[in-house]
């Protein structure tokens, strides 16, 4: 079965973060995944639009789900607050078809083909860990991480909430840590886990955004983690980028690489760091990575 | 179920001189059925191990709201949590609710949390906007939010309480929701304002942590959300969070992807973007500024069509909970 989706990288994957978006298409090049783009595919809006503009949030998201569904492709992203908008919409389409009935119409006298939920909103990271064949997904790997304890921090918008997100909410996310032992590195537990990176409030609440940083990158140091990895690329904006900002904020250095997952799973399966943005992060993981003979 | 024995992990507190709180570990095996309660567990403990662990609890049905504290990371209610569940590895941490003062061991003031609900007014004021006639679904807004038992699970582990003490909290919005949302509030557009200011509706950083622990399926973060799109319909959208939210439409219906380069300015203004020069600069240093010139989607006249259409006939998309009648 080959596994194809319709690929939403999300504005960061496109734009600041497009590092996470070649990673991706690298990792799913190898896999056999096919990622087909999106050409007519906006912004979802994220919970922002939920808040200025509720209904056109609705009619933005049948829009690109329904252009995912006119392929008869389920939709695939990369950044958690594009998983969450899109589920979240997904799942009010799915229980309240009324609500359903009046965005179509409205999006029909626009020209905008009806959305039918005959698709799924994925992450691409639920794809390759339980999707792929796990045997030729570690066939793949051709530089073990050997031990590398790497911190998962998954993000609220992929595992909150329960509602929408069901066995892979909460405490029953495992997925991240699945992938960090089937790389042959350790998970590595600790505080923020499942905690907020802060990157809603970047520029309205500042200081507040990076002390979360700070604690969250602290909390994965202090339980003694060599990387940490997300799965969407907000949260490697905030825990990534912005770490260097958080420090002069709260008076400390912390200096823990952070990648998105995409990336340490492309540095594992051999491909190489150029193509996988590796130069683009802050805080250079490289030094880590060749400790275990990663890269 | 068969009984097992686990291991209770539990935090215990004392207040020492000054004011200063010593905390050590003290772990307890106690032989439960996994569908026991942790509260049942807990009183196993305090009524034949050690008299000295002080905990809450009063109504053991999840009502009072008074045994809420952390159980394995997560602040739960130790009446509705199973033994079983809460275990990992056969061990169930234990400690007091967190962005609170604590009294003694897993018992915490729950003072500040009610001064927080104080702030909004937690009750009807007459006033302009009065509804004289109240229809038969007026309250299906109410119904949700009147769920709280006021248990402050969601301020324990709510991510921006844990970094801003300032911050109002989960549970007094959700209770200003409560009234903003009822027909017979006279001051809603007054509340609204307040709520409009800092450290108000308008921190929330989105986690939906607090949707995530409620006991009793609040959603406060649902119900922030429904508060600010009130706010902004009234008109107080001066903040740089308001800004910031407002700025996503114009970009969707105009090309497509969110402008993030103009994001900034948009958000901030010129002098705050200037004091954010610290901050650009060290985003530049890995080529992580925005194109000016973002993506233009295909088809982007279908989305502002939609737009303008929705602006002409609003629809309402809210989501409510009807009020649960006995047959």
């Amino acid at each position: 079965m080959s596994l194809e989706f319709a690929f939403y990288p999300g504005c960061a994957g496109k734009q600041v973060q497009k590092e996470a978006e070649w990673s991706a298409r690298a990792v799913c090049a190898e896999l056999g995944i096919k990622l087909h783009d999106m050409p007519g595919a906006t912004c979802c809006g994220a919970v922002s639009l939920r808040e200025t503009k509720p209904a056109f949030s609705l009619a933005v998201a049948a829009r690109i789900l329904s252009e995912a569904e006119a392929d008869g492709r389920d939709l695939a992203t990369i950044c958690n607050t594009c998983l969450q908008t899109l589920s979240h919409a997904h799942y009010r389409f799915r229980t309240e078809p009324e609500i359903l009935e009046k965005i179509n119409a409205v999006n029909a006298q626009a020209g905008i083909r009806p959305y039918g939920v005959t698709n799924k909103v994925r992450h691409l990271l639920w794809v390759v860990t339980d999707m792929v064949d796990q045997g030729v997904l570690k066939s793949k790997i051709k530089k073990p991480l050997n031990g590398l304890r790497v911190a998962p921090f998954y993000g609220c918008h992929s595992i909150r909430p329960t509602e929408i997100f069901a066995d892979k909410a909460g405490e029953k996310a495992d997925h991240l840590d699945r992938l960090i032992t089937l790389l042959g590195g350790k998970p590595v537990a600790y505080d923020g886990r499942d905690r907020c990176c802060g990157f809603h409030v970047m520029l309205s609440d500042p200081t507040e955004m990076r002390q979360m940083v700070a604690k969250n990158c602290l909390s994965a140091k202090g339980a003694g983690a060599d990387v940490m990895i997300t799965p969407c690329t907000l949260c490697d904006m905030a825990m990534g980028a912005y770490q260097g900002i958080a420090e002069k904020t709260v008076g400390q250095s912390i200096g823990l690489p952070e990648m998105n997952f995409a990336q340490l799973l492309g540095a594992a399966m051999g491909i190489h760091e150029s193509k996988l943005g590796i130069d683009r992060l802050h805080i250079d993981p490289k030094p880590a990575l060749a400790a275990r003979g990663v890269l | 179920m068969a009984e097992q024995t686990y291991t209770f992990r539990i935090q215990r507190n004392q207040v020492v001189g000054g004011g200063r709180l010593e905390s050590r570990w003290q772990e307890y095996q106690v032989k439960v059925e996994p569908n026991a309660t942790v509260l049942s567990a807990l009183e196993e403990i305090k009524g034949h191990q050690d008299g000295s662990l002080t905990f809450r609890q009063s109504c053991r049905s999840a009502i009072c709201g008074s045994c809420a504290m952390r159980i394995s990371g997560r602040t739960r209610l130790a009446c509705k949590t199973h033994v079983g569940i809460a275990a990992r590895d056969g061990v169930v941490t234990l400690a007091p609710q967190a962005n609170q003062p604590v009294l003694k061991d897993l018992a915490i003031d729950i003072g500040p949390f009610f001064k927080r609900i104080q702030t909004i007014r937690p009750f009807l004021e007459d006033g302009p906007e009065t509804a004289t006639q109240v229809g038969k679904t007026a309250y299906d807004h109410v119904n949700q939010v009147s769920q709280c038992i006021m248990c402050g699970c969601c301020y324990s582990d709510c991510t921006m309480a844990e970094v801003s003490p300032e911050y109002i909290g989960p549970a007094a919005l959700a209770k200003a929701f409560r009234f903003v949302s009822d027909p017979r509030e006279g001051k809603k557009s007054d509340r609204l304002r307040q709520l409009s200011e800092p450290h108000m509706m308008w921190a929330c950083s989105r986690c939906t942590m607090c949707v995530h622990v409620c006991p009793k399926d609040v959603k406060p973060m649902e119900a922030i959300v429904k508060l600010r799109t009130r706010g902004i319909a009234k008109g107080y959208v001066e903040g740089p969070a308001q800004k910031h939210a407002l700025a996503f439409h114009e970009d969707i219906k105009k090309s497509g992807d969110l402008n993030e380069f103009t994001l900034m300015i948009r958000t901030l203004g010129l002098v705050g973007t200037l004091q954010e020069t610290g901050s650009a600069l060290h985003l530049l240093k890995k080529g992580k500024i925005p194109s000016p010139f973002p993506h233009q989607a295909r088809g982007i006249d279908q989305v502002s069509k939609v737009y303008n259409l929705l602006e002409q006939n609003p629809l309402d998309v809210e989501t409510k909970a009807p009020e649960i009648v006995p047959e």
